[in-house]
This record gives C-alpha cells, structure tokens and sequence, in this order.
C-alpha cells in the first residue's frame, strides 16, 4: 500500500524506492541475525517482536498522516501518558470498560483537537504548538497523579494484555486492522487524498479548493485517537502507569515514520514504508537484547540506523531537484 | 528585511511587559522575591540554559533546529568527568569538554550543511546517538571528585554577580556582534529567509550551515562544564529539558521557526522570561507541576500574541 502505486512501478523492482532499501537493510540484518542469533526467529521470540510493534505501529500510523500534512507533533508522547492515565485511574475507581475506553478515547480526540485548533486557527507553527501542549498536558497530568504510580490496574485491562494465539495479543489484531483502515482512508477517501495534496503544497491545495483547516484537523485529532488506542495496549502490557510515562515516545515515533521514508516537509511517505521502519526498529531493539548488548549501545545503534535512513531517503530527493520529476501525489 | 525585524521586534516587547507585571505581582506576594539570593540562584541555571539557546537561536536563523543539544550537553559533561577522573588539569578538562561539544555539533553540521540533510532527521538521529556514546563513555555511571578550579564556576562571584552569569552575558555580547556586524552572521540570516537565493547569491552555504551547528556544539560544550561545576558530578543524562526549553525561549523571544530573523536580546528576555516566571511561581507556593503547565502556556500565549500581531502586518502588506 504504497502512495506512488501505479501498476507499472509495482510490477518491477525499483531500486530507488524508499521502501526497496529499507526491505534490503531489513534483509542485511536479517542475515546477520540468522548467524549471530539464530534463537531471534524462534516463534517465541517473533511472537514478542510482534507484539511489541503493535502500539509503536499503531501511533506511528497517526503520525504518519501528521508528517503527511506537513506537521509534526512532539506531544504524542505526553497524550500517551494522560490517556493510560486517565484508563486506569477511572478503572480503578470501579467503572466499566464500557464508559472508561470510549473517555479514553474522547480524551486522546479532544487533546489531539487542542494541538489541531493552536495551529489551523492561531496558526502557530506545529512544533512550537505541540512543545507547548506536551509541556501542559505533562504538567496537569503530574499535577492530577502527584508524581505517585498506578501499580494496579483493572482485571478487564489486564486481560487485553494477556497473550492468546500463540504469543500474540489483541494489540497485534489492532495493529493490523489499524494499517488496513489506513490504507481505506489515505488512498480511497477524500479526506485521505487531500492529505496527499495538502502536505504537499498547501497553497497549491487551497487553489483546488481543498480547505486548509479540515487536513490538519484530521491528522492531528487521528494521530490523538490513535494515540489513545496505543494508550490502551501500552497500559495493559505495562501493567503499571504514572504521570512520567512514555517520556519522549514520540521521539520513537517520529524517527520509526522517518526511517519508513516520509518526508517531513509533508505530501510524501506511505504506510508500508512506515511499517518497515517500526518492524527495523523494534527488531533491532530485540535483537540487541536477545545478544546481550548494553543499553547504551542500543542507543548508539538506534541513532546509526535513523541517521542511515535519512541518508537514504534524502537521496531520491536530491536527485529529484536536478531532474524535476515529480509525480503528483507521491 | 526591515518587515521581518520590526515585527520580530514587537514580541520580545509583549514578554518583557507580561514579566515584569508577574514580577511585581510575585514581589508584592512574596518578601523573598526581590531578595538578592533569589537573584543569584536564578542566574545560574538561567546562564547555563542561555548559552544553549544563544546556539540555537543562530541555528534556528537558519531555519533548522538542533533537537540533539541535551545529548551534547552529556557527552560533554561526561568527557570533562573522564578527564577530571585521570587527574588532567582544570584546563586540560575544560578543553576536552569543549572539544567533544564541538566535535558532536560538527558532526551535525557535516550532516546538515555538507550533505544537505533536514536539521529535524539528523538531530533526531544524533540525539539518540549522542545520548548513547554519552553513556556507553560514562557506563551509565556518575563521576565526581572535580577539582576546586574547575568548581570555581559555581563558587566565584563578581560584585555579588555569579561568574557564570556574567560568562553568560559575555558571550551573548560576542553573539551579537557576529550577528550583527559579521558577514557570517549576515550569511546565517539570509539562508534562513531564502536558502535557495543564498546559495545563487554564492554564499557559501554549506560552510556557514557548518559553524552554526559546530558553534552550538561548543556553546553545549560550555554549558556542561558549567553544569559539571554546579552540581559537582557529571552524568550522561545531565542536559535532558535543555532542548525543549531553548527552542521554546528562542520562539518566545519572537524568532520565527522559519529562520530569517534573531535578535540576541530577545532570546536572552526569552530565556530569562521562563525562568523568572519559574522562580516567581515556586516562592509563590504554586505546585511544581502546575509552574510547568504554566511555563508552556505562557510559550503558547505568547507566539500566539506575536503571530497574530505578525499576522496583521503581512494581510496589510
């Protein structure tokens, strides 16, 4: 499901494709894994490697169509927070999951509104109005919690959590059925194209009479909705919240969308390279865990692999600007 | 030109107002306000962020951002720590502090200028590498036992002025002067406002875009070691919260995200607009996590003040 899907470029390999080069490293360090690791493709461990994709998927697809439109959201990481707070602390007190789950879900919308309404009606630049709102959101959620830990949470959270269907769990369904309804909405709606269009050239987009607000309002309110789902998930596996989590997440987030090739200028990127960029991270993660590496070096490794990425898929780009061949839409 | 600066020049207005109202607000609430130990406690961390926010205001000149400068901080923090930790002299531990800031902003700007990369990717990238040489360097211990020259930042006051602030005032001098009266201040301004005209104007694009990221790496390099000296102990993670707080002072000084425009004096009310609303909230008893949702909103309030002022002009143009 790539943006730039037209019959001919999907029937030959193209070599200059974002996402060919992500498959061929993803294939390198497969390789190198298979003689290093052998135990990394054991099903045990590709069942944990699924499941801990399933959140990071889930907000990376939201901040997809942020980047898309042009934006960016540092505060992804603190709506995170506030929505499995907010799931667990209303759970403990005894409500059902029939009213805690759709004000969770409400909660990430309306915080994923907030960021929205600071920048297509204030018009402040999404970065600086998405700092300020990560710092508020943290703010009055430490100051909600007190800094003190949720170290329970409810029987019916915990059973969302629990690994069925050979290792996996509900969050890997979510995840899937999450890029699918993607794909409907990005490549088959309306709304999904003028994303496209807007993220491209934004005055180019109101020429042809696509509204400047209804884009950003999209992607910002999808990307806290989304959000909030991974909320649930990130909560149930956790078992365990407080105001502190999920501290720079969206840093994660942004680089697992970057290295899946979307342009941060907005109007390129697509959902499959964004999902080889989530599965490169997190196997590299679980690689580095399952060879004993100190964390520091998964740091270290981490970095290398964005910086490659960017490299990567800064190339095209530079190569475009002296040929001026753009398609329209990808 | 004269457009971008004037209106530039509007914001930093409306911060230094709503401050010194809160100000005497604060003072009239609290006796300690306006006591001068109030003064000298805020001045240091106010200082040690400044220097990270005069870089990243040159950096932001030029229309890109610096996300890694917290990670910077740490490898330079735990250089000095490893350098005080073999018994080098003051010097030599200052020296090597500044010099691995350098090295990792050059890094950055090899990246950004030479290869033509967007700022946001390769620090994001660099963050997280920084971060982790920062601690694989440390082995995510912390040092301490420095000796007393190097704590001598912290200690020493002139007239009752910390050191450090007046190191800090220094160099924002030395900023404005290459801002303003050099030509590589000029070149950083006008890749800002226009990339593509400044490189057919021939200026050199990818030299300038160097020694801004290079130059903010040193001014981290500075910022460790004045951490270094306050707190007595150097660890990976010192420079956390230094990103978002200089990006955000530079903003509420009024310099467009865009690149195009800065003014030292602006980000120095910038910065010096957080942390005197951030000490005045404190002795007002107001709860720590409330004076930071307030810190944000007051960053919010106020672009959104100089983007509505801002916005007037160009609808009348």
């Amino acid at each position: 499901m790539s943006s730039n899907s037209g019959a001919s470029a999907r029937l030959r390999l193209n070599f200059h494709r974002h996402e060919t080069k992500l498959a061929f490293l993803l294939f390198v360090l497969g390789t190198a894994l298979a003689a290093a690791a052998p135990r990394f493709f054991s099903s045990v461990n590709l069942a944990l490697l699924a499941r801990s994709m399933g959140v990071l998927l889930i907000i990376s697809v939201g901040m997809l169509n942020v980047i898309l439109a042009g934006g960016i959201d540092v505060s992804a990481g603190s709506i995170l927070a506030v929505v499995s707070v907010v799931l667990v602390r209303l759970g403990n007190h005894g409500l059902p999951a029939s009213i805690v789950l759709p004000l969770g879900l409400l909660t990430g919308a309306g915080l994923g509104a907030v960021n929205a309404a600071l920048i297509a009606e204030l018009r402040i630049p999404p970065i600086v109005a998405t700092l300020g709102t990560a710092g508020l959101f943290r703010g009055l959620l430490l100051e909600w919690t007190q800094g003190e830990w949720e170290s329970s949470i409810p029987s019916w959270l915990n059973a969302v959590g629990i690994p069925r269907w050979g290792g996996l769990d509900i969050s890997v369904l979510a995840a899937a059925l999450v890029m699918l309804a993607a794909a409907w909405i990005l490549h088959r709606t309306q709304i999904g194209r003028a994303l496209f269009r807007f993220g491209d050239s934004p005055l180019a987009a109101a020429r042809t009479g696509i509204s400047v607000r209804q884009p950003i309002y999209f992607a910002y309110i999808s990307l806290g909705l989304l959000t909030a789902i991974g909320a649930v998930f990130y909560a149930a596996q956790l078992g365990a919240v407080q105001g502190n989590a999920a501290n720079g997440y969206e840093l994660t987030v942004i680089a697992a969308v970057v290295l899946g090739g979307a342009d941060i200028l907005g109007g390129r990127g697509s959902l499959l390279g964004t999902f080889l960029g989530v599965l490169l991270l997190c196997s590299l993660q679980q690689a580095l865990v399952l060879l004993h590496v100190a964390t520091f070096w998964q740091n270290i490794a981490t970095g290398a692999i964005v910086l490659i990425g960017v490299i990567l898929s800064s190339a095209p780009r530079l190569h475009r600007k002296f040929t001026l061949q753009q398609s329209p839409s990808a | 030109m004269m457009q971008l600066r004037r209106s530039a020049s509007l914001q930093p207005g409306v911060v230094i107002l709503l401050v010194l109202f809160f100000c005497v607000y604060a003072g009239y609430r609290s006796g300690d306000f306006w006591s001068a130990l109030n003064w000298q406690l805020l001045a240091q961390p106010l200082a040690e962020a400044g220097l990270v926010s005069l870089g990243m205001m040159f950096v932001i000149a030029t229309g890109g951002i610096d996300l890694s400068v917290g990670s910077i901080v740490g490898v330079a923090a735990v250089t000095a720590g490893i350098a005080a930790h073999h018994k080098f002299s003051v010097p030599t531990i200052e020296a090597a502090a500044l010099a691995a800031g350098a090295l990792c902003g050059a890094f950055n700007g090899l990246l950004i200028g030479v290869l033509r990369l967007s700022s946001i990717l390769v620090t994001l990238g660099s963050m997280i590498l920084f971060s982790g040489i920062a601690l694989a360097l440390s082995d995510g211990n912390s040092f301490a036992g420095f000796p007393d020259g190097l704590l001598w930042w912290n200690d020493a006051t002139l007239l009752g002025i910390p050191v450090e602030f007046l190191l800090f005032l220094a160099t924002a001098a030395v900023a404005a002067v290459l801002l303003r009266y050099s030509l590589w201040g000029h070149y950083a301004i006008a890749i800002g406002s226009n990339r593509v005209a400044a490189r057919y104007s021939g200026y050199p694009v990818a030299l300038t875009l160097f020694g801004v990221y290079t130059l903010q790496g040193l001014l981290c390099g500075m910022t460790g070691i004045l951490l270094v000296a306050r707190l007595a102990s150097a660890r990976a993670d010192m420079g956390q919260g230094l990103m978002l707080m200089a990006i955000a002072a530079v903003v509420l000084g009024g310099a467009p995200i865009e690149g195009g425009s800065a003014s030292v004096l602006a980000t120095v009310a910038g910065v010096a607009a957080f942390y005197i609303v951030q000490d005045g909230l404190l002795l007002l008893d107001v709860p720590p996590f409330v004076q930071h949702a307030l810190t944000s909103v007051l960053l919010l309030v106020a672009v959104a003040v100089g983007i509505i002022l801002r916005g007037n002009r160009e609808d009348r143009r």
